[in-house]
Order: C-alpha cells, then sequence, then structure tokens
C-alpha cells in the first residue's frame, strides 16, 4: 500500500511542476496565441537566478525565490515588449520563430556566464518525512505545497480582481475587450509578466531536487506544451488537470508496468483523449 | 569603367592577401573535435576539450614542435555536434575538407561509429574517447582508442560486489547506447558468476526530469547492490534518492560517472558508501598524475577528470608522432604514436600509457575503486 502512496506523492509532484509551467504557457497563448517556446528557457533562468541570489549573495530561499520571480517577470516583460510586440502584425509564423529565437539567446547568454557545469542549490528544507515505510522528503511536500498555493492565487487573482477580470475579458473576447477600453498592451505585458512569475516559481520550487544547468528547460517545456494541448490551449484548468494527468501516467506507468514505456504512456494518453476530443479537455473551441 | 576597374583591383587585392595569409599558415597543423558543446551534454565535451585545450597551449607556448626543420603550431578547431552522430559526420567532413585536419578527436561512441564508415576513404584519424569495446574490435586501421575498453570494469565491479556486499543486483542503468551495452554486460556477467538480477528498470539519464519512480521500483525488490551510471551527476540524484528511500547496500558504477563526482551530487562520500568504480584521477598519486591536476587547476580552477586527462595525453602522444615522423599523414601517425608514447615525457602522461594495441587502443591497466568509510580507496584486482 505504501509503495502505492509512494507513487502518488510521485504524481503529485510532477504534476505540480508540470502544471505550473503549463499555466504559463496557457496564459500567453489564450490572451496573445503566442506559443511561448521561449517559456522553457524563462524556467531555466528563473532557476539560476534563485542559484545566483542563493549561492552567490546567500540570500535565504524565500528572497532568493522572490527575487528570482521578479527577475524572470521582468525578463518576461522585455521579452514582450522588445520582440513580440512588435511582431503583432506580422504573420504568426514569425511570433514562433522569435520565439525560438529568445530560448536560443537565453540559453547562450546563461552558458557564458556560468558555464554548463551542472549545479546543486539546497533548499532549508532537506529532512525527510518518513510515514510507516512510507517516504516523503520535504521538499517534495513543498513542492505539491507550493503549487496549490500559487494556483489558488491565481485563480483568486483573475476571478476577484479587477486587473485580472481584464486578462479574462482578453481571452474570451479580444474585440469586446476593446470596446469595454481595456488597455491591450498593458494586459499583454502583465500576462507575460505573471507566466515569467509561474515559471520561476516552478524552477525554485523543483530544483533543490534536481541539478540546475543551462538545458534544464528542455525537460519541462516539452511536457508543457503536451499538457496545454491536452487540456486545451489557453485554459487555466486545462493545463492544471493536463499537469496532474501527465505527472500521475509517468508515475503510476513508470512504476507498474516500466520507466522505459512511461513517455509511450503519457503520449498514448494525448493521442486517446484528442482522439475523443480534438479541442482538448476543457478549450470551449478550438483555436 | 572606372568603376568596374577599382572593384577588379580591390578582388585582385583581397585575393592576393588572402593567398598571401594561406602561405603565413604553412607552419601550422590543423586538429579537430566533434563534441557536445552545448544542450545537455555539454559540461563533458567542455571537460574533453579543456584537455585537448590545455595540451594545445604547452606546445604551441614552446613555440611549436619541429616538422621537417620547420617551427610548427597547432590549430585546434572545436566543433558543436551537440551530441548527434550525424552532427559529427558532418562535422568531420567540413574539418577536413576546409581545414585538411589530419586527425578529429571525438568524445562518444555514436559520433565515432558515424565518422568510421567514412574515416579511412577521407583519410583522417579518428582519435575516439569511449571505452565501448568494438570501437576498436572492428579492425578501422585509422582510429586510435584513448580510454581503456569496459569489459575489464564489468568483470571487476561484479567479482568485486558478489564478493563483498552481495549477489541480488538491481538494474538502474541509463537508457543511451553505451549505458545499454554496458547494463547488458553486467546483467550476463551477474547472472554467469551465480548472483540474481531482481530488477532491470534502465531509467534516461538525458531526459527525465525525475528519478524517484524508477529508483522506487528497484528499492521494492530489495537488492544488495545497485547497478547505476550515466553522467555523474544525475547518477548522483539517482544514489540520493535510492539512499534517501532508505537503500543500505553498495553500487556499481559505470564508468561514465566518476566517484568523487557522484558523491559531490549525492551530498557527501557518506551518501555512497559501497560504491565501487573506477578510480578518479583526483586519487591517482603518482607524480605524472599529481602533476597534472596542479597544473589543470591552475588554469581551470576546477579538478579534472578523466577526460580531460586522457584527452591531454592523447593529444600530446599524437603531435609527439608528428615529431618523430616528420609527417601528418595519419597511416604514419598512426602507426607511430605506440613509439611516441613511450619516448613522450612523464610530464605529458598523466596515466602512463606506454602501449599502443595492435587495433589502435590505449592499453591502460584496469582499476577499480570502492568507497570504504567515507574515503575512496583503490583496490588491486586480481
Amino acid at each position: 500500500m505504501s509503495l502505492f502512496l509512494q507513487q502518488i506523492i510521485n504524481g503529485l509532484t510532477l504534476g505540480s511542476i508540470y502544471g505550473l509551467v503549463a499555466l504559463g504557457l496557457t496564459l500567453v497563448y489564450g490572451i496573445l496565441h503566442i506559443p511561448n517556446f521561449a517559456h522553457g528557457a524563462l524556467y531555466m533562468v528563473g532557476a539560476f537566478m534563485s542559484y545566483f541570489f542563493m549561492v552567490d549573495l546567500g540570500a535565504h530561499y524565500w528572497i532568493a525565490m522572490a527575487g528570482s520571480a521578479a527577475v524572470v517577470a521582468v525578463l518576461a516583460i522585455l521579452c514582450e515588449r522588445l520582440v513580440f510586440h512588435p511582431l503583432r502584425h506580422s504573420p504568426p509564423i514569425h511570433d514562433k520563430i522569435a520565439a525560438i529565437g529568445i530560448l536560443l539567446f537565453l540559453e547562450a547568454v546563461v552558458q557564458m556566464f556560468w558555464g554548463s557545469d551542472f549545479r546543486r542549490m539546497s533548499s532549508p528544507f532537506t529532512g525527510i518525512l518518513n510515514f510507516d515505510g512510507l517516504i516523503i522528503p520535504e521538499q517534495r511536500l513543498l513542492i505539491i505545497a507550493g503549487a496549490f498555493v500559487l494556483v489558488v492565487a491565481l485563480q483568486l487573482f483573475l476571478r476577484k480582481t479587477m486587473t485580472g477580470a481584464t486578462i479574462i475579458a482578453m481571452a474570451q473576447n479580444r474585440d469586446g475587450a476593446f470596446l469595454v477600453g481595456i488597455d491591450a498592451n498593458r494586459v499583454a505585458m502583465m500576462t507575460f509578466a505573471i507566466s515569467g512569475m509561474l515559471a520561476a516559481f516552478a524552477a525554485t520550487l523543483y530544483a533543490p531536487i534536481n541539478l540546475v544547468y543551462p538545458a534544464m528547460g528542455h525537460l519541462v517545456i516539452m511536457k508543457a506544451f503536451v499538457i496545454i494541448i491536452l487540456g486545451g490551449m489557453g485554459s487555466v484548468p486545462g493545463a492544471i488537470v493536463g499537469g496532474m494527468i501527465i505527472g500521475f501516467a509517468e508515475a503510476l506507468g513508470g512504476f507498474y508496468i516500466s520507466t522505459s514505456y512511461k513517455d509511450i504512456i503519457a503520449f498514448g494518453l494525448l493521442v486517446l483523449i484528442l482522439s475523443v476530443r480534438p479541442q482538448g479537455l476543457f478549450a470551449k473551441g478550438a483555436h | 569603367m572606372k568603376i568596374a576597374k577599382k572593384l577588379g583591383r580591390a578582388v585582385a587585392a583581397a585575393t592576393l592577401g588572402m593567398s598571401l595569409s594561406v602561405g603565413a599558415m604553412a607552419g601550422e597543423v590543423s586538429i579537430g573535435f566533434t563534441g557536445p558543446l552545448s544542450g545537455g551534454a555539454a559540461l563533458y565535451g567542455e571537460n574533453t576539450l579543456s584537455g585537448l585545450r590545455m595540451a594545445v597551449a604547452e606546445i604551441n607556448a614552446a613555440g611549436g614542435f619541429d616538422l621537417n626543420g620547420e617551427k610548427t603550431t597547432i590549430n585546434l578547431i572545436p566543433l558543436d555536434d551537440r551530441y548527434s552522430p550525424a552532427q559529427a559526420a558532418t562535422n568531420a567532413k567540413r574539418l577536413k575538407q576546409e581545414s585538411n585536419v589530419s586527425a578529429v578527436f571525438v568524445p562518444h561512441s555514436g559520433g565515432i561509429f558515424a565518422l568510421q564508415d567514412f574515416n579511412e576513404k577521407d583519410n583522417f584519424l579518428v582519435m575516439a574517447y569511449s571505452s565501448v569495446p568494438s570501437i576498436t574490435e572492428k579492425g578501422n586501421s585509422l582510429t586510435v582508442r584513448i580510454p581503456p575498453t569496459f569489459d575489464g570494469y564489468v568483470k571487476a565491479f561484479t567479482d568485486y560486489a558478489l564478493e563483498h556486499q552481495g549477489n541480488k543486483l538491481g538494474m538502474g542503468g541509463a537508457t543511451h547506447e553505451y549505458a545499454k551495452i554496458w547494463s547488458s554486460m553486467v546483467k550476463k556477467e551477474w547472472e554467469s558468476k551465480g548472483g540474481e538480477v531482481v530488477a532491470d528498470t534502465p531509467m534516461d539519464y538525458n531526459k527525465s526530469a525525475d528519478f524517484f519512480t524508477g529508483v522506487s521500483r528497484i528499492i521494492a525488490e530489495n537488492p544488495d547492490v545497485m547497478f547505476v551510471g550515466g553522467a555523474s551527476e544525475p547518477t548522483g540524484l539517482v544514489v540520493q534518492q535510492a539512499r534517501q528511500m532508505g537503500f543500505q547496500g553498495g553500487f556499481i558504477v559505470m564508468d561514465q560517472a566518476k566517484i568523487d563526482e557522484v558523491a559531490q551530487v549525492a551530498g557527501g562520500l557518506d551518501m555512497v558508501e559501497g560504491a565501487i568504480g573506477v578510480v578518479p584521477l583526483s586519487v591517482y598519486e603518482t607524480p605524472a598524475a599529481q602533476d597534472f591536476i596542479k597544473r589543470y587547476q591552475a588554469e581551470y580552477d576546477k579538478m579534472p577528470g578523466s577526460e580531460a586527462a586522457y584527452n591531454y595525453l592523447a593529444l600530446h602522444a599524437l603531435v609527439e608522432a608528428m615529431d618523430a615522423t616528420e609527417s601528418t599523414d595519419p597511416k604514419t601517425i598512426r602507426a607511430a604514436i605506440g613509439d611516441a608514447l613511450k619516448n613522450m615525457d612523464d610530464s605529458k602522461n598523466p596515466y602512463e600509457v606506454t602501449e599502443v594495441t595492435e587495433n589502435g587502443g590505449f592499453v591502460t591497466e584496469t582499476t577499480l575503486a570502492v568507497v570504504k568509510d567515507g574515503e575512496i580507496v583503490q583496490v588491486e584486482i586480481d
């Protein structure tokens, strides 16, 4: 039984990280209809920033996380202002090429400053809880709790505040939003900032049980794209549920079937769900 | 008309300049490198390259070597292949055509096999840094294998583990080609010696974001020994997670991972107690090795691994062979590399390799290290 619960915990941890990364991706897509391939690079920069604040400047874990979120948010806004905004009247393919360009650029910059070494970043939560054979390292518990808090906070922001409502309005109907006087620039910048912050939070939560290196974003961004396609492009609940589906498929499939097949299981699920619901689980209509 | 004339003159001058600069490069020999310099394996590629760079810097700082009475310097041309065999092949073609290199260093088996398809025809030496036995077994006449083959390790490691740690093995190897060959040899060896393989859960050390699932699957079978290994750092994560889940036994560590680097990630040597692996360079006590470590640290400010040291000595041997034969012809160098290793100054040979097999493999003693009471100890192999 504890083995099964162990896999549930693993699935929750993975699902939380995937979900947070996918959330940022889906928010940007929902509003600007840009598949932001550079999102994985923002995630990576988030981890490096936390590493920088913690190891080089000696800041506390939480402060490092906040600092990293701020830096990545600014970076995301810069991406929007300098790259995506000038391209707003271009064909969609230009956005995609630009996104890949940002991805390569950020990776090269980080590699230039920090080199390609694998780094370890330790958080203050290194203890291991043992419930009668069920082993949960504290950091993993923190990931699950952290993701939950962030998702709730994001929901409250989107549903209960005026600024959040403008984002939703833009996602629902662009023209309608313009007609009631919503400032598209402001919403676009804010969306990018939120997506960058989520990526930085996810990276900082996950980094202590993983390695920090310039190519670390590749692993999660692939999954995040699968998740937002699965959950419906632009759908917030879709990203969360999709993240959990992939996380659990990897954990349970990897344990009970085979670790070599865990990706096949995840992608098999994608095929299955898309053949029943081509628009994804939660999208109202295909874009 | 005037403009056309001016243009013509400019072109003529440029061409002349170009031919002049080619002339100026006469006292220079190009050596190629293709390996991962970006992406997930970038660190490995850069470590390999650092050894080569250090050797080149030493040779050039001394004014180069003597080639037919002319002082000749080395021009090392590194190209990035992101670990892809196809890209390695393209790079090698380019190195040969653009720079006429006589040798190309490649640090991964996929790339090596790709280059071996055409290196004899295109006439360049493959300096192979990989322990896969079939690299030299195929009989390619222009291949030099730098590290020892791993079949010796497989035998020694399994012998030690069976004798000291128990006979239930949990396999947590990796899914890349090199690791698959290693795993299958370990499994065969283990079972032929009467051991039992209780779990076989290969994990994707390069692409997986998390190993908890795979590790818990192995631990659930209660093994005495775990086989692990990919690059050192992810291997460290696997080891750490195994310990977190309460695993008490030993580890057989594939030679790609170095025990000291694994320990760094896993959280100290206590975490890797009972690990069996290759002897990390840092533990070598020979003056040649210690001297190399000192110079490397002065240059790069970190502990060198075997990939730096092996490639360092291989490049020195290569140039020594050019020097001795007064030639850059790959066949001639290949034939002379054994003597070059013997005659080379000790400071250039941290592993004290003195021989090359007929197939082109450097002969190095198989070594084994084990972590005992929080220390890496070298163990004699009988």
